[in-house]
């Protein structure tokens, strides 16, 4: 077996082999499309491979001109794979550039096609055999140049100045990663690309009498494509775990802002069973110094310390459990003690700043599926948010509502209803975003979190403008648990 | 030996004021509690005039009226009672603006009992002080009220350190009718001197002006 059969099909095996790769990749993701165009070059370059070989093992003039004539459709898909994987990949490519050079292979084919032998030969005179890898290959000399030979060439030049402009134009926007594609682009397809122009434009007019060589430029430009697509995965995967830690410290941070909020009314919260506590003890003290201690009082004080000192743990456990990072822990769920739960946490908060906080929990209410402590944090948002959008509101309509009632089927909706003044249409879809805030003091992470949250839950979290036309509504609707009532 | 009088307990966290009502009634003090500011003012408005002495040791942070307006409005009903805040915190702009109304002291929950004790005898102490004045101050307005038009005048030059003649002069009576003037003022006062009554008309404030209008 000859060396340049050797070669060419280890190259046309390893275009193949990323040509099949990168297809499954791209069935997997239809949408990167940058995929589909590597798989597009590298099979292309396959064909090229096995037409090059073709036309060096050529015994006749015919049958060399029947390889040379073919080639012409293997490198159509090239050059067109390159150019759209290029404007993928930089993204700053010009559209009438892009459309031009298609126009112009379009017309370069079918010119081809509809001719003998090729586009730019009107007739191959003779072969030469030449040595070439350390064996005798054919080369058409000489041949007979049509007058369009050079449209060929002249859109492979337009090519390179695709690259180059788009190259330029993300170089320009500076930046380390948009710079080091900008190379890339330049480097590993407009290089290899320009110097197979100069060689393959010299080959054909018969300037240069050697084999057509269009496999090497071509495989470089494939494996610089791979390995950047595969850089791509790499940095993909990256940034998602980065975003995942990101996400799950914007969440910790959402809590511990919530929690700064609150630290005082807990701090009050607090206060009181070991206020309680200690004044029953200093009370029992007192008692105790009597010669004939009343012990009913005695035993009565006894249980209210213990009873105290349950009420001051729990308060510890609700905001131990709030600042804990953790995952998803699903139970069923009584929904009216959730929202005691939490409206006992903000208590303090709505007395000083004078809020009413009333709920109505509808009887008969289904246990709801869902994790605890994530649910009161997404309940204690929207209850602050409320009494925060309340500030400039006068006193004796300062209202926070939160209803909960079942919905259709195997759903219950819980409303958060503040009676402030509201957001202008235009703000109420984008309270959701992320960093979007009315509030001095805000960090626009409350609302997205919730979202997450209950979203996680298999729920939804809408916002709208409250019934009665003031302030507004949050909406969030949980799935109903397996089983009993509550 | 404790100060006399009530120590009235408003505070809306049940647990907290019924430990506190226990402790100091184990303590030897006399207490009632109340559950909320407004519960506590309309007692006060049927007990009304309020003639108990005590003070009011109250929740800084309630429903309805928080502790600074429970303060406000009893000023604003004409009960001086002291006042001795608790707060669930230390809150220094709530404690400053309480301190500036003219409570006793500012206290946390968990404060140590004999801070607590003390803070509350202070308070009882200054408002036995300050009824004891107010009684005083009464007694004393009835004794001048005895006094003829004529007697005032005259108590009014003596004040301010005149002598007889001076008065006689300034008055067109005699020096001899001065004196008796003199007679019965320190009768109806029953004092001795005329320092003594010169303290005692000072107590009154009824007898500022004519002294800074002689220099």
């Amino acid at each position: 077996m000859s060396l340049v059969t050797i070669l060419w099909s280890m190259s046309a095996a390893a275009a193949l082999t990323l040509a099949v790769l990168y297809g499954i990749v791209w069935t997997v993701d239809r949408r990167n499309l940058a995929n589909l165009t590597l798989c597009v070059v590298a099979l292309a370059m396959a064909a090229v491979a096995r037409a090059e070989v073709g036309m060096m093992h050529a015994a006749t003039v015919a049958e060399y001109a029947a390889w040379a004539r073919l080639v012409y459709l293997p490198v159509f898909f090239a050059l067109i794979g390159l150019v759209l994987f290029v404007d993928l990949f930089l993204g700053t490519g010009r559209r009438w550039l892009l459309a031009s050079i298609v126009v112009l292979r379009v017309v370069i084919l079918m010119g081809n096609f509809l001719t003998h032998p090729t586009f730019a030969w009107r007739e191959i005179v003779g072969l030469r055999h030449m040595p070439f890898l350390g064996e005798s290959v054919s080369v058409a000399a000489p041949v007979l140049l049509r007058p369009w030979h050079w449209l060929s060439a002249a859109s492979c030049v337009l090519i390179l100045v695709f690259i180059a402009d788009a190259a330029l134009r993300l170089w320009r926007r500076g930046g380390t990663e948009e710079r080091r594609k900008a190379l890339v682009a330049a480097g590993g397809v407009g290089l290899p690309l320009a110097a197979t122009i100069v060689y393959a434009e010299s080959v054909l007019i018969g300037a240069l009498p050697l084999p057509l060589l269009l496999t090497p430029a071509f495989l470089i430009t494939i494996m610089v494509m791979a390995v950047e697509l595969s850089r791509g995965f790499l940095l993909y995967r990256q940034t998602r775990q980065e975003l995942e830690e990101l996400r799950s410290e914007v969440a910790r941070a959402g809590r511990v802002t919530a929690l700064g909020q609150l630290a005082s009314a807990l701090a009050h919260e607090l206060s009181q069973p070991l206020g309680a506590i200690l004044r029953n003890a200093e009370a029992a003290e007192l008692h105790l110094n009597n010669p004939s201690p009343d012990l009913e009082e005695l035993r009565a004080i006894v249980a209210d310390i213990r009873k105290d000192d349950r009420r001051a743990g729990d308060v510890i456990e609700q905001m131990r459990a709030l600042i804990k990072r953790r995952t998803l822990q699903m139970s069923p769920l009584p929904l009216n003690e959730l929202v005691e739960d939490v409206i006992s946490l903000v208590h303090s908060d709505a007395l000083a700043k004078h809020v009413a906080l009333d709920y109505v929990v509808a009887p008969g209410l289904p246990l709801v599926s869902g994790d605890r402590v994530h649910l009161s944090q997404v309940l204690l948002n929207l209850i602050i948010n409320g009494m925060d959008a309340l500030q400039a509101a006068p006193v004796s309509n300062k209202r926070v509502m939160i209803e909960a009632r079942p919905r259709e089927e195997g759903r219950v909706e819980v409303a958060v209803t503040d009676s402030g003044p509201g957001v202008p249409p235009e703000v109420i879809d984008k309270v959701f975003d992320p960093f979007f805030t009315t509030k001095s003091s805000g960090l626009g992470m409350g609302l997205p979190i919730s979202r997450t949250i209950i979203e996680a839950h298999g729920g939804r979290l809408w916002a709208e403008h409250a019934p009665d036309g003031h302030g507004l509504t949050f909406r969030f609707t949980l799935c109903q648990a397996q089983g009993a009532v509550s | 030996m404790r100060a006399a009088g009530v120590v009235y307990v408003v505070d809306d966290d049940h647990s907290f004021r019924t430990a506190v009502t226990r402790m100091l009634t184990a303590a030897g003090l006399a207490v009632q509690s109340y559950a909320s500011g407004t519960e506590f003012l309309s007692q006060l408005s049927r007990s009304a005039p309020m003639d108990g002495s005590g003070c009011v040791l109250a929740d800084l942070c309630m429903p309805e009226l928080d502790g600074l307006q429970l303060q406000e409005a009893c000023a604003a009903a004409g009960v001086s009672l002291p006042f001795v805040f608790l707060t669930g915190h230390g809150d220094v702009p709530s404690a400053v603006s309480a301190m500036r109304h003219g409570a006793v002291d500012f206290l946390e929950k968990c404060a140590p009992q004999q801070a607590l004790l003390a803070s509350l005898e202070r308070a009882l102490e200054r408002d036995a002080e300050a009824r004891a004045a107010r009684v005083r101050r009464e007694q004393l307005e009835n004794r001048f009220a005895a006094l003829t038009e004529r007697e005032r005048e005259v108590l009014g030059y003596v004040v301010s350190g005149r002598m007889n003649k001076q008065i006689a002069a300034a008055l067109g009576i005699h020096e001899r009718t001065v004196k008796l003037h003199r007679n019965a003022i320190t009768t109806k006062l029953g004092v001795r001197s005329v320092a003594e009554l010169t303290t005692l008309a000072r107590q009154t404030g009824l007898f500022e002006a004519p002294r800074q209008a002689c220099p």
